[in-house]
């Protein structure tokens, strides 16, 4: 029990987060079909910048140095990282979103993805280069004298309370006006912008929605671990969150829950946690990159929609004004 | 200058894919109120002068003006919040979006496009979706897709998502629509349908129309001006009488076969 009770706390924080990282990436590219290859990079700036906020000081005489160092209450860091991320959202965009080569998105965002990783990991007195960042006080704790499963716990109560925000967020986005114009340039940009829509601003709100929830994910890891670095971003972990969003199914945001808990939580964290064969100490990390792997084709051969598929709107799920017919009162058999 | 009365003018407009000139200084004026022709032989460039046009290809030399505006190298949304709309000679509805929402995405000044509204203030798209909705419901009856309104846009017919595609645009409240093609591949009963729906839209909405189209019975029927294109330049322009005398006109076009440098 001692053990058990912590370790299903740490795979639930670890759900509610990739939960949180399925729905950013689900509107970059679920609603609006920005092919975003760097997805972990706004992970990382959540993380980085909810760090240097939250941190003291760094000092370079000690061998830790990094920008800021406010410390500033955690839940206020978490909200700076998660603007921090929104930012950097908006200057990838302009880079990677172009009205007329929308093609090149992918390969533009893995470039810029790829730059900002070689400058953090090298450049020390950004975020500690290679080191990172670490030594974070256990949010909460300069309120609260607990141990630190007790945090643990909490933490999955915080961490809980966050995803809802995020949940309504995401939704709202999908149900609105927004949400079907994204759709729309989706499925096609030029049609799209042929009725009036501004693709490239459409999209760079999607892009900095979807880092924002990104940032929001990084800045929840970095409170839970109080340490980040580059080990921890690598673009393998991009491949994670694109898998469980292809997995779950896109377009839809309980497609995301299904999509982080089979291939986030299920493969990639609970193997995590498995002691190293002796002798072989790559082989669990190596199978669970085949089984993401693996999901990952079996569910674009026999269900290239993702396990729970976008769902159709119906018409009489929008309201009519009053003294309208509805489709109740019957104009006829509905397609299908 | 643009004329007072010329709605769309199109002034030495040329363009090259490559060395090969597909636009070469092609140059036309369209009064307001009218329904015009843009006809030509296959090749002759017709859909690429739409395509420079509505702004959805950058205007290489040549000036269009558009409402008394010079709207050269616009780029396309911005035609579109003029109220020029064009469609595409192959139909480009949004498949996995429904036939109703394929409607609800045109009409301009939605508020619930803003992220602080779509956030904060959801009540105010669904307002407006709810007044939107009841309008595409007319619309839809109008074009006989009602029944239709719940089918992914992408499993239609294709002479169902021919009419879609007019319906969509009829949403947007276009000044100008630029059709390319819009009874390509479409029955004798439903074209003589569309050419209706397009005078019914000039007479009551006093849009005016520029149609691509090869179907020259449906020219002679609802155009008042028709302009021949060939090799990238216009030919000539007038009634489908005048052209049916012209002797250039029915070698190039009339006559039948391909656009000369199509056939060598
Ligand atoms: N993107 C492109 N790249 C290269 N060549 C092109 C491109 N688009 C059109 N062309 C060429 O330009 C010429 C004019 O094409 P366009 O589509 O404008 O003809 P059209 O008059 O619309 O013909 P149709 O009646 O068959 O639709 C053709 O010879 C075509 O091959
Ligand atoms: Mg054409």
């Amino acid at each position: 029990m001692d053990l058990i009770l912590p370790y299903l706390a740490t795979l639930t924080i670890f759900f509610f987060v990739y939960n949180i990282l399925t729905w950013g990436l689900n509107i970059q590219f679920g609603y609006a079909g920005v092919l975003d290859f760097t997805f972990i990079t706004f992970v990382a700036c959540g993380a980085y910048f909810s760090g240097v906020f939250a941190l003291g000081p760094g000092q370079k005489s000690t061998g830790f140095e990094w920008i800021l160092g406010l410390s500033w209450p955690f839940p206020i860091a978490l909200v700076m990282g998660a603007l921090a991320a929104g930012l950097l959202g908006i200057v990838i965009g302009l880079i990677a979103i172009n009205r007329l080569r929308s093609d090149y998105m992918a390969i533009v965002t893995l470039a810029t993805g790829t730059v900002i990783y070689g400058l953090v990991s090298n450049y020390t007195p950004l975020f500690d280069g290679f080191d990172g960042l670490a030594g974070l006080q256990t949010p909460f704790s300069q309120w609260l004298n607990i141990n630190y499963n007790q945090f643990t716990y909490l933490w999955v109560g915080f961490c809980g309370v966050v995803m809802v925000i995020c949940w309504f967020i995401a939704q709202r986005i999908l149900n609105s006006p927004l949400g079907r114009t994204m759709r729309a340039i989706r499925e096609d940009q030029e049609a799209a912008e042929a009725f009036g829509k501004d693709s490239v601003r459409v999209r760079l709100i999607a892009m900095s929605m979807g880092a924002v929830l990104a940032g929001v994910g990084g800045a929840l890891l970095m409170g839970f671990i109080g340490a980040f670095n580059p080990a921890g971003w690598t673009s393998g972990e991009t491949f994670v969150v694109w898998a469980a969003l292809i997995v779950g199914g896109r377009g839809n945001n309980w497609g995301g829950v299904v999509g982080s808990f089979v291939v986030a939580v299920l493969v990639n964290e609970a193997t995590r946690y498995i002691p190293p064969i002796p002798g072989n100490a790559t082989l669990i990390p190596t199978v669970r990159n085949m089984l993401i792997g693996a999901s990952l084709i079996a569910v674009l051969w026999l269900r290239p929609e993702g396990i729970i598929p976008e769902a159709r709107r119906r018409f009489y799920q929008l309201p009519l004004l009053p003294g309208r017919r509805t489709p109740a009162e019957g104009v006829g058999s509905a397609g299908s | 200058m643009p004329e007072a009365d010329a709605f769309l003018r199109v002034e030495h407009l040329s363009h090259s894919f490559g060395g090969f000139k597909a636009v070469d200084d092609c140059t036309f004026e369209i009064p307001k109120g009218s329904i015009s022709a843009l006809i030509g032989p296959n090749g002759a460039g017709k859909s690429t002068a739409v395509g420079l046009i509505a702004g959805a290809l950058k205007v290489q030399s040549g000036r269009v003006y558009f409402n008394g505006q010079d709207v050269t190298r616009l780029p396309a949304y911005k035609m579109a919040r003029r109220g020029l709309l064009r469609t595409y000679q192959v139909s480009r509805e949004f498949p996995l979006l429904t036939v109703m929402e394929n409607l609800l995405v045109p009409p301009p000044g939605q508020r619930g496009e803003s992220l602080w509204n779509a956030l904060f203030r959801p009540s105010v798209g669904r307002r407006q979706d709810a007044a939107l909705a009841s309008r595409a419901v007319d619309v839809l009856e109008t074009y006989g897709l009602l029944p239709l309104r719940d089918e992914y846009a992408g499993n239609l017919s294709g002479g169902e998502k021919r009419l879609l595609e007019l319906a969509r645009a009829e949403m947007a409240d276009p000044k100008f629509m630029l059709l390319d093609e819009p009874m390509a591949g479409i029955n004798p009963a439903l074209i003589a349908r569309l050419d209706g729906h397009i005078r019914r839209l000039r007479d009551q909405a006093g849009i005016t129309f520029l149609l691509v189209e090869h179907n020259l019975d449906v020219v002679e029927r609802i155009c008042d001006q028709v302009v021949v294109m060939a090799s990238g330049r216009t030919l000539a322009e007038g009634s489908m009488a005048e052209l049916r005398q012209n002797p250039e006109v029915v070698r190039a076009y009339l006559g039948g076969g391909l656009d000369e440098r199509a056939v060598g």
